[in-house]
Parts: C-alpha cells; structure tokens; sequence
C-alpha cells in the first residue's frame, strides 16, 4: 500500500506545523489566547474583572492548548517501540476508548467512544498504544469522519497488520446545546482497510464483537 | 453536653453550674409538659435541646446537630428564625402582587416581599455590564461586535498552531462568535415575557414537580459546557404557573456564563419571587466538561446542587418527599 499521506517522518499530519511550538512560543500563544478571550467576553457582554472571570482567560488559553496538544505529538514516539513478534493471526479488539475531541466548524467538544480492531501479521502492537494513538489524532480540531479515518491509517502505517477497522460513535455538542438542538442523537462513522474491507465476514465479525447498537 | 433531668425533678450539677435562669425555667416548663427529660420538643419533629449552649443558639462542644437534613446554621449568623404559626393567607392574585412588587420600595401587603434582587426593575435578572446597550443596538453595531469576535477567534487558531485559511476553519470564527452568543443569550431574556401571564389561580396545594429538565450551561472558569438535569419542585400557594414556564426560567438562567451553584441558586429565587409559592426546591446534577475533558479527567463524575426555599427549607419531611419523587441517586 502506498505510503498514507497522514504520516510523514516528521510531522503528524497534513496541517499544523507543531515543531515550531517551542516553549517561548507558546508562552506568547498562551498571551494572545488570553488576550482574544477577553474580547470575546467583552463582546458577549460580559465584566472580564469580575471575580469569576478574572483568570477565565488563562484557564481558557490552558484549556484549548491541551485540547490540542494532539499537534505536536509524534506517533513514532507513541508507540514507543511496543510492537512485538508474535504468531497471532487472529483479530484483536480494543473497544469503548472514550474519545474527546474539538469540533473543528464550532470549537465545541464532541465525546464520545471509538472501537478499534485489527488482525496482526505477525506483529502486535501493545494494546494501551491503540488508546494512546486515538489521543494523539483527537486532542485537535477535528471532524468524526477524519477522526476515525487517520486513526485507521496511522495503524496500518505503523504495524501494517493485515485489516484494520475503527468505528466511532459519538455525541456533538454542537448540535446537542445549540442548532437543531437534538440531545438524544449520535453520529456514528467508521473506516475499514485492508482485510475488514475486502471480507464481508470479517467486516460483520467486527461489527458483532464491538456491539455498537445492542 | 446533653443533660436529662430525671423524673424526680432534681437539678443536674451540670445545669446548677451553668446558673443560667433561662434553663431552669425551661426545664420548669418542660417537666410541667410531662416530658420529665428537660428536653422540649418543637414543631417538625425536631428535638433541641435547651439546657446547654451559649448565645445565639450556639450549641455546646461535642453536642451533635439533632436533625442532619437541615442545614447547618453558623451562630455567627442571624439567629434561627422562631418557627411561625401558620396563618390563613389571603387569596391574593400573584399576577397583581408581582407587578407591585417589581417597583422598588413597596411593602404595603403582607404578602408580598421587598423587591427581590434577582429580578430588576424591568424583568432582566442580573443582566451583564453591556446587556441592555445590547438589547437597544443597532445592526452596524451587531456587525461590529461579530467583527470583533471572529478577530479574536482568528487569533486563536493561529495561536494554537492551525492554519485558519484551509477550508475546515474558514468560516469557524463566525460560527463561534454566534454560537457563544447564543449560549448566552439568558443575560437578554426578560421574566415577564417569558411567564406570559401563564400564572392561574387553582387552589392547589400539593406538590408540583417538573423533573430531568436538561440544562445545558458554560462553565464561567473555562468557557467549557457543562450539561445535565434539572430537577424543580415547588408547592403552590393557591396559583400555579404554565408548566412549560419552570424549564423556560431555567433556560433563561442557564444560557450565560455560570457555576452550577449559583445556577440552581437563582431559578430558586426567581420562580419564589415570580410565584410566590409556600415553597421550591432545585436540584441539578450534572457533568462538567472542564472536569472530563482535561484536568483530573474523571468521566463518570457527576455534581449535584440543590437549593430550597419556604417550607422546603422549613420542613425535613417534605424535603424528603420531594427528593425521593425526583429519584436523584437512583
């Protein structure tokens, strides 16, 4: 398989730059974070100096650059080496890892849980790394469907197993509190490669197992 | 230290040392009331003990609380208020109290209470520094302000290291600008337009309840949501409200920047002052995103706060009644 454009040496995916971020850098982002959120709560009307609001700004700047720190993660480093030589040829599941992410359109959160699954080629990877990998690609601005995608893909570029599938179900807060206003609906996608996409048996195996709708 | 005075009615060394004249008369009346254990017996089933303690109904060192479920009262407060008989109130039309009892200074009727400071004097509730200049702008100003704050979003993803021209964040500054200020459109609601006049003379005295209200607010410390279930009981005084009124106050309070506490603390107050019921009760319990999302991380946790007023503060029974109906805990 071609190499997937969602990893390169370097860099984590196709948008972000996040080997810039040196820590000076991001002692000056964490500023003019602070310094837009303040207009923000001016322009919503707001007294940024009243007690509760004082260092809402700093906790806010805080908040969203851990909510992204998905950037300036390698999944080389991830992984960490835990991939192992093993005669395992049957599939293994990881399921219910809760996943929270920002919509990328409304800087929302949506939550929500991603089941993954695949079948090694004589190759495990340790298990906490499947978890650690879908933290990297959801601590970012995201939408579910490439959410689920670059996880499928940065699984099969590091361990390249035979099948790899993910399915997310999720709730978005941005049509839960706001919009259309729907608190009970849930937004489900997934991607499929290699094995999972070419056996039909295999795909339904793993939809079976991960029980997503029981 | 509790004291028991003993059927034969001897003076304890205990009270005798305390040479305090206020408990040996009490402990006079209580024998006089058959009791025989200097110990009096007040409305509500609660029992306090009157033989011991300082001023100001301070309690003795090692002495516990008689009742857990009510609230526990710092004796460097107002003292406890002596409990009231009850008197037959008269049927007073809520709708016309309320309009007095919006203009400030009116204490003429005994029903009626000074202007509340939840409710100002044209029906916002705590309205922000620039609410009403907001309620009044013009549209180049609305566009200004939306000018503004795609601005400061811009300079948000920049900062966190994103690209705001690729298409995905493109249009994402407007769409935040306006969904922030639609999760804090409460500061521009009005109480009165939202009750409507939606308040009926019924002559119903039970309790009424409007539970698993969802609630969806913004934490003031990190500008992140934080959803859940509200839970509003009251017991009306002869008028009840439209039902649809109780999650519409709720909204009304829910949509700006809060802390849960003082979310559950002003649809208390507002529905008392709007109502005037003989009492209401609010629960929340809720997930706080800044606490599951980041931080300590624990997803599974939920925060429940509560509020009540009238005979729901008064009365342990009926607090109880009202939270097993709401089956918080279940």
């Amino acid at each position: 398989m071609s190499p997937t454009p969602s990893i390169s040496s370097e860099r984590i995916s196709q948008h972000g730059d996040p080997a810039e971020l040196g820590r000076e850098l991001k002692m000056e982002g964490q500023r003019n974070i602070s310094d837009a959120v303040r207009t923000i709560l001016e322009c919503i009307d707001e007294d940024p100096a009243r007690e509760g609001l004082l260092d809402t700004p700093e906790r806010y700047a805080k908040a969203l650059l851990f909510f992204t720190k998905g950037y300036g993660e390698k999944v080389s480093d991830i992984v960490n080496n835990a991939i192992f030589r093993e005669h395992h040829h049957e599939m293994v599941i990881v399921k219910d890892i809760e996943i929270f992410s920002m919509c990328e359109h409304h800087l929302l959160p949506f939550t929500g849980k991603m089941h993954i699954g695949y079948i090694p080629n004589g190759f495990v990877i340790g298990l906490s790394k499947l978890a650690r990998i879908a933290e990297v690609y959801s601590r970012r601005l995201q939408i579910q469907e490439r959410l689920t995608k670059e996880v499928a893909y940065a699984l099969m570029e590091v361990l390249s197993p035979r099948g790899v599938a993910v399915v997310m179900e999720a709730c978005h807060l941005c049509m839960v509190m706001r919009g259309v206003g729907k608190t009970t609906a849930t937004t489900i996608t997934s991607c499929v490669l290699g094995s999972f996409e070419a056996n039909e048996k295999t795909r339904n195996e793993f939809l079976n197992l991960v029980g997503v709708n029981k | 230290m509790a004291q028991f005075d003993s059927p034969s009615g001897s003076e304890s060394p205990a009270a005798l040392a305390n040479g305090d004249e206020n408990n040996k008369r009490n402990k006079a009346k209580a024998k006089g009331n058959g009791n025989g254990n200097g110990r009096t017996r007040l409305r509500d089933g609660d029992i306090k003990d009157l033989n011991t303690g300082g001023p100001n109904g301070t309690r003795a060192i090692g002495e516990r609380r008689s009742s857990v479920s009510k609230p526990a009262r710092d004796f460097r407060d107002k003292p406890e208020p002596e409990p009231k008989r009850k008197k037959r109130r008269t049927a007073v039309a809520p709708g016309a109290v309320r309009e007095e009892a919006a203009t400030p200074g009116d204490a003429g009727d005994s029903s009626t209470r000074s202007p509340s400071p939840v409710i100002d004097f044209d029906g916002l509730s705590r309205p922000s520094v620039g609410t009403r200049e907001r309620l009044e702008e013009d549209d180049a100003q609305k566009e200004n302000r939306l000018a503004r704050m795609k601005g400061a979003v811009r300079t948000l993803l920049e900062c966190i290291g994103e690209d705001p021209d690729r298409e995905g964040l493109l249009a994402t500054p407007e769409r935040y600008a306006k969904a922030m200020l639609f999760f804090t459109k409460g500061y521009q609601e009005n109480v009165r337009d939202i009750v409507n006049g939606a308040i009926f003379q019924e002559r119903h005295n039970e309790m009424v309840i409007v539970k698993d209200i969802e609630v969806f607010s913004m934490c003031e410390h990190h500008l992140v949501p934080f959803n859940g279930k509200m839970h509003i009981g009251y017991i009306p005084a002869n008028a009840v409200i439209g039902i649809s009124k109780l999650p519409r106050i709720a909204e009304m309070f829910a949509r700006r920047l809060q802390i849960q506490e003082r979310l559950t603390k002003e649809v208390a107050n507002a529905i008392m002052e709007v109502l005037k019921p003989q009492g209401v009760a609010v629960v929340m319990e809720s997930s706080h995103l800044c606490m599951v999302m980041r931080g300590v991380q624990k997803t599974s946790s939920t925060t429940i706060t509560s509020c009540v007023l009238g005979c729901f503060e008064r009365k342990e029974k009926t607090r109880n009644e009202f939270l097993s109906l709401i089956g918080v805990n279940r």
